[in-house]
């Protein structure tokens, strides 16, 4: 690992000044998974390394119009929380799956929402619960909604000098339920070969309000818009969900790794959205 | 450099570390604790487990700096004087090791759990070992050693 | 050959392991663990590609970072190679690189930082090469040869039959073994039945969780300390000797403990290098490989192609197999430590196959170097011959337990290579495995059954000593020249050594010193050392007992040929006697010689003695997805004498799951360019805790000797 000076602000404030006066030569750290990784690997060489750990507020959960997230709450803090089961289970569905309860202990959502890596399976969790960043740098603070949030590979809409301060959940439809899924062929502790978060809302025999999401299919989890249009005001059946997969699915450009290649990841992916609508439409009302 | 206040083992240390200094290597190198192991660098082997505040972390992704005001756990302070520690004991019982490497990280991981569910389901115990990968043993004498360990501090 | 324990009442026992202690304390010191005062780091840069000629290295920025003591390249370890059997594997490359990963530079600085430093600031000019990296494409007349000439070959000798030739006029054949046994031919001719099957088996890593690691201390005066993680250290003196050109007697290896070998660590990896880096440093030097490094770059298992062809007759009896076995040695030969891939002699199963016509190959491709791992050969030739012969009890429709059972290899056959063996309970094992997992029972939808069979001769090769003493307390001190690398093997020794004295436990102690203190043992390898040391142990304790029979005489005023020993323990002689104890405190109080004596085994011919093991499985299948869950296996073996039920049952579940990895989730996966892409413990997966079947082990006692 290269040499960095370490930096550990008191304040949201000072974090924040730190951040615009270094800005590209820094790196803030929280629960440090995937950044010391990459300082490890040179593949990250900040000149400072801003610790976040004594900004208590941030490690918070409050309810507020919503239930808002404090960036630097670590993925077992809400996997075990019942406020999150309450609010959004889906979420903590989706942390529940995440590595092993080790590294759930260290990771926080901030970071990894920040971190980007295309496989994580908070985004797609996320992106299906509706939910909205709160990004602030010294200039300004600014909610960029989870579907607009990532731009590409490890990349994001945040400028150097922003911090993810907040991760907003807002109040779930009434009536609606949710799954996620992850494909693990291999080992439990595996990343996702593909991953897809649901929420579907039924009335009357139809359903009134869908979310899907997915997760290890291309350059970033994806919003599957096309297909939660598709399903509006049609019946909860085995034929639409097939529909809505195939429309989920038809684009996406999976990269080829090791876990398997783009086709293969598209075939199962649309398996798994058929999968994901089904298990949230027959899983016991909240 | 900073200077890192901390509790090892129920002992404070007070030590210059440069700022790049990784946990591990701080307890290996500066600190000459090598019973915690390095192996995966990744965070995905569990051989680095400690605790800190209580709390398990791989100590191969946490820098040394963020311990500065914690307290810290690891192998060498299970053993009570020669006493050892029931988790200990139940390893040595039931061969829950065999050439041991893997067996500091396990031990930490599952004193964590222990202190979080006393009598811990089957389940419990395999969602919460599995990040502490043993190559030997095949985790099935790990289990009963957990298990083993927990019913006798069950009483 | 036959042993007969002693009844004790440890031998069989489940006692806990002598290492418990040190293993669950931190305690236990492993090669990284050890720090010496001026210490080095040595790090070493590795070739980017496949294949290239190297045409110029520049270390002269890399010099003059601060905290750097020595840089070496190809030009300054030229003239060695080194490796088992074939000496291909030159310290540093030598004008060309053969593999992604290959060692190309080295720098030993006072930090890793500075010699990563010093590594980033090495400039290497490469005009890359062709290469190959399939194991067909590198049999074909046109195909790149990866190395020009054949290197040095030491040893290449057959333990089993066959044929053997060491490079023969084939591109890139570092060896190829041919065996024919009875008449294929005209077996074939009159078979109702023909199949034929290919198998493509990918490499897979030992995956220990100690990375290899040295430490290596030269003194002025040419002695060299070593600590390594290497199983059998007595054989890696020897080898770290010629390979430095050195007197062994100069080398000393010291104790350390193992962590993990299955078969990987029997060879010397870093330990040349690291050497003269220390001598160009003057200074010890640590080498720890990564776990990048160790995945990409060290000497994982085999990959295979393997084609199999099976005449039967009308009956569906195996009447005849051909096979001809393909494997991926990478880039150099020399990490595995045999001419072929033994395996070969498990070729078709312990089945009756009368006839059988066999080759097998090992191919150099611009890929790692591939070395030895548990049962090496076995997984490969097993997973294909298992496959095969269900394909086979598919098509003819046939239950493939019950086809199995009608071929299984019964008292009196010979085993598919021709070779006689006694003790062949493989048809009990297979009924016993069917009899726990309830084969007939119905099964739910998506759920497949499949049973696999394996016969294993344990080893009896090579020689095992011991040295015992016995001091003044009566305590036992049994000097072994391996460690104990987590198989239990000390532990073991000591039960023994108990049970044949006739003493406590905790009155024996065991212990690898170092190669200067401890007697020749070629350590762990083909199953051997519980069964090649127990007549070690055996002679060093007769040995002992004559020299106790003296004392005991002149202290008890008897003759020799009176001294009896009591199954109490006593020791007595005309109606007196004496307690171990009080003989060793007056032999003592009298200025007797210490009571030292060495043991040894040298195995003559191998035993024909083998066993057997049946698994069955039963794998949920979601047809969607294709993904598999292995929900329960039943694992049946037949066994002589347990020694310890703890360390026996643990190399059983061990190897099982290690088995179940390869199968199911473990797999090396390879670039274009032949570069392991699969390069962390996140992309290479071990099997964890939560994704092991439900076991059941059977264990058949039966009646056989060693
Ligand atoms: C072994 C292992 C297995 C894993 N498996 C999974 C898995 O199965 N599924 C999954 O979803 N994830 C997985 N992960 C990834 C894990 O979720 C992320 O590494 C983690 O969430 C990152 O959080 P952190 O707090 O550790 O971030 P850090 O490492 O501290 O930071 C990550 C990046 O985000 C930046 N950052 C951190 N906080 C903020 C902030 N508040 N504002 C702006 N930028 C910030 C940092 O500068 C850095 O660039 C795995 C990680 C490991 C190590
Ligand atoms: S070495 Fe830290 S988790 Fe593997
Ligand atoms: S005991 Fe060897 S890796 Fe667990």
């Amino acid at each position: 690992m290269k040499p960095f000076s370490y930096l550990e602000p008191d304040s949201l404030d000072e974090a924040l000044d730190l951040l615009g006066r270094h800005g590209d030569d820094a790196k803030v750290i929280a629960g440090g998974t995937a950044l010391v990784n990459f300082m490890k690997n040179d593949l990250v060489e900040p000149r400072f390394v801003i610790g976040l750990r004594r900004l208590k507020h941030l490690q918070a959960m409050t309810e507020d119009n919503g239930l808002r997230i404090g960036a630097l709450t670590t993925l077992r803090t809400l996997e075990t929380s019942p406020t999150v089961a309450g609010y959004a289970p889906l979420l903590a569905q989706a942390c529940r799956l995440v590595a092993t309860v080790r590294i759930r202990m260290m990771a926080t959502l901030g970071g990894a929402i920040a971190y980007a890596d295309p496989a994580l399976d908070t985004p797609p969790a996320l992106m299906a619960c509706d939910a909205s960043f709160t990004v602030q740098s010294r200039r300004e603070a600014r909610t960029v909604p989870a579907y607009q949030f990532f731009t590409g590979i490890l990349e994001t809409v945040l400028a150097p000098d922003e911090l993810v301060t907040e991760i907003v959940v807002p109040r779930q439809p009434t009536g609606c339920r949710t799954a996620y899924i992850k494909f693990l062929p291999a080992t439990h502790d595996d990343y996702a070969t593909v991953s897809v978060a649901a929420r579907v809302a039924v009335a009357d025999g139809k359903v009134v309000d869908a979310r899907i999401a997915l997760g290890a299919v291309g350059a970033t989890a994806v919003r599957a818009a096309a297909a939660e249009e598709l399903l509006a005001g049609k019946e909860p059946n085995a034929a639409n969900f097939r529909d809505a997969a195939q429309a989920a699915t038809a684009d996406l450009e999976p990269l080829k790794d090791i876990r398997g290649s783009p086709d293969y990841k598209r075939k199962m992916a649309a398996v798994h959205v058929v999968r994901a609508l089904q298990a949230a439409t027959t899983a016991p009302h909240p | 450099m900073r200077t890192v206040h901390t509790t090892v083992n129920g002992q404070r240390v007070v030590a210059d570390v440069p700022d790049n200094t990784l946990l591990v290597d701080f307890l290996r190198s500066q600190l000459e604790l090598t019973g915690t192991k390095e192996s995966c660098g990744v965070g995905v082997c569990g051989a680095c487990s400690v605790l800190l505040d209580g709390k398990p972390v791989s100590s191969c992704l946490t820098l040394a700096v963020f311990a500065d005001g914690c307290t810290i756990e690891t192998i060498e302070g299970m053993a009570d004087d020669n006493k050892l520690h029931p988790l200990q004991e139940a390893f040595i019982r039931c061969g829950g090791f065999q050439c041991g490497i893997c067996t500091p990280g396990q031990i930490m991981m599952a004193k964590a759990l222990l202190e979080q569910h006393p009598r811990p389901t089957r389940m419990q115990i395999k969602q919460w070992m599995m990040g502490n990968l043993c190559r030997c043993t095949g985790y099935y004498k790990i289990i009963e050693s957990i298990e083993s360990a927990a019913e006798g501090t069950k009483s | 050959m036959t042993a007969q324990t002693q009844p004790s009442e440890f031998v069989g026992k489940a006692v806990e392991r002598l290492d418990g202690p040190d293993k669950v304390t931190g305690r236990a010191r492993y090669t990284a663990d050890v720090f010496l005062p001026g210490m080095l780091i040595g790090r070493c840069l590795r070739s980017p590609y496949a294949s290239a000629r190297i045409v110029s290295i520049d270390t002269s920025k890399a010099k003059r970072v601060p905290g750097v003591f020595a840089i070496l390249t190809g030009a300054d370890v030229a003239g060695y190679r080194y490796g088992r059997v074939c000496r291909d594997i030159p310290i540093l490359a030598q004008g060309v690189v053969r593999f992604v990963g290959e060692k190309v530079a080295a720098v030993a600085a006072e930090t890793a930082e500075a010699a990563d430093t010093a590594l980033s600031l090495i400039r290497v000019e490469y005009e890359e090469l062709p290469f190959v990296v399939d194991v067909h494409a590198a049999l074909r007349d046109d195909a790149h040869r990866v190395h020009d000439q054949p290197p040095k070959v030491v040893g290449a000798r057959l333990r089993n039959p066959g044929d053997l030739k060491m490079y023969p006029p084939l591109p890139n054949v570092i060896s190829q073994l041919t065996l024919r046994h009875g008449n294929p031919a005209e077996a074939f001719a009159q078979a109702d039945h023909q199949f034929q099957h290919t198998f493509n088996i990918p490499s897979v890593h030992q995956g220990y969780i100690e990375p290899h690691s040295c430490l290596i201390a030269a003194s002025d005066d040419g002695d060299v300390d070593v600590w390594m993680s290497n199983k059998a250290p007595h054989g890696a003196r020897a080898a770290l000797a010629e390979a430095l050109s050195i007197p062994k007697e100069k080398i000393t290896l010291n104790p350390v403990f193992i962590g993990g070998d299955f078969g990987g660590k029997g060879g010397l990896m870093d330990a040349p290098l690291c050497y003269h880096l220390a001598l160009h440093a003057r200074r010890p030097v640590k080498m720890v490989m990564n776990s990048f490094e160790e995945l990409t770059a060290a000497n994982p298992r085999h990959a295979a192609s393997i084609t199999l062809t099976t005449a039967l007759d009308r009956n569906a009896r195996i009447l005849a197999m051909k096979a001809r076995m393909i494997f991926n040695s990478g880039a150099y030969a020399g990490f595995c430590p045999v001419p072929t891939i033994h395996g070969y002699t498990a070729f078709a199963g312990p089945y009756k196959v009368p006839n059988c016509d066999l080759e097998v190959l090992r191919v150099y491709t611009n890929a790692v170097p591939a070395g030895h791992m548990r049962s090496p050969g076995g997984p490969q030739i097993t997973f294909a011959v298992e496959s095969h012969l269900d394909m086979i009890a598919r098509d003819l429709q046939l239950d493939p337990c019950r086809f199995r059972r009608d071929n299984a290899i019964a008292e009196g056959d010979l085993s598919p290579i021709g070779e006689r063996r006694q003790f062949l309970h493989c048809r009990a094992v297979i009924d016993a495995a069917i009899r726990e997992f309830g084969w007939d029972r119905p099964k739910g939808a998506d759920v497949g059954r499949g049973i696999a069979l394996y016969e294993y001769p344990p080893g009896t090769f090579d020689d095992s000593n011991v040295v015992m003493s016995i001091d003044g307390a009566a305590k036992v001190d049994v000097a072994v020249g391996a460690p104990d690398t987590g198989t239990g093997f000390h532990t073991i020794v000591a039960q023994l050594t108990a049970g044949e004295l006739q003493l406590p436990l905790n009155d024996i102690r065991v212990a690898f010193r170092d190669t200067g203190a401890s007697p020749f043992e070629r350590g762990p390898s083909g199953s051997r050392l519980t069964t090649t040391i127990q007549q070690a142990i055996k002679a060093a304790v007769d040995a002992i007992k004559t020299a106790l029979t003296t004392l005991a005489a002149e202290r008890l005023g008897a003759r020799e040929g009176d001294v009896r020993y009591r199954p109490d323990g006593l020791i007595e002689a005309r109606g007196k006697s004496i307690d171990l104890k009080a003989l060793m405190a007056w032999a003592e109080a009298a200025g007797k010689a210490p009571v030292v004596r060495h043991g040894k085994n040298t195995p003559t011919g191998r035993s024909d003695v083998t066993c057997f093991a049946a698994q069955i499985a039963e794998v949920g299948v979601d047809r969607e997805t294709g993904q598999i869950r292995v929900n329960f296996m039943v694992t049946a073996h037949d066994v002589g004498q347990v020694i310890n039920p703890i360390t026996h049952q643990g190399q059983i579940e061990g190897g099982l799951v290690q088995a179940f990895g390869q199968t199911v989730c473990e797999r090396l996966h390879f670039g274009d360019d032949g570069a392991v892409i699969s390069a962390t413990l996140g992309d290479y997966k071990l099997p964890t805790v939560m994704d092991i079947p439900d076991l059941t082990t059977i264990l058949l006692p039966v009646p056989t000797a060693i």
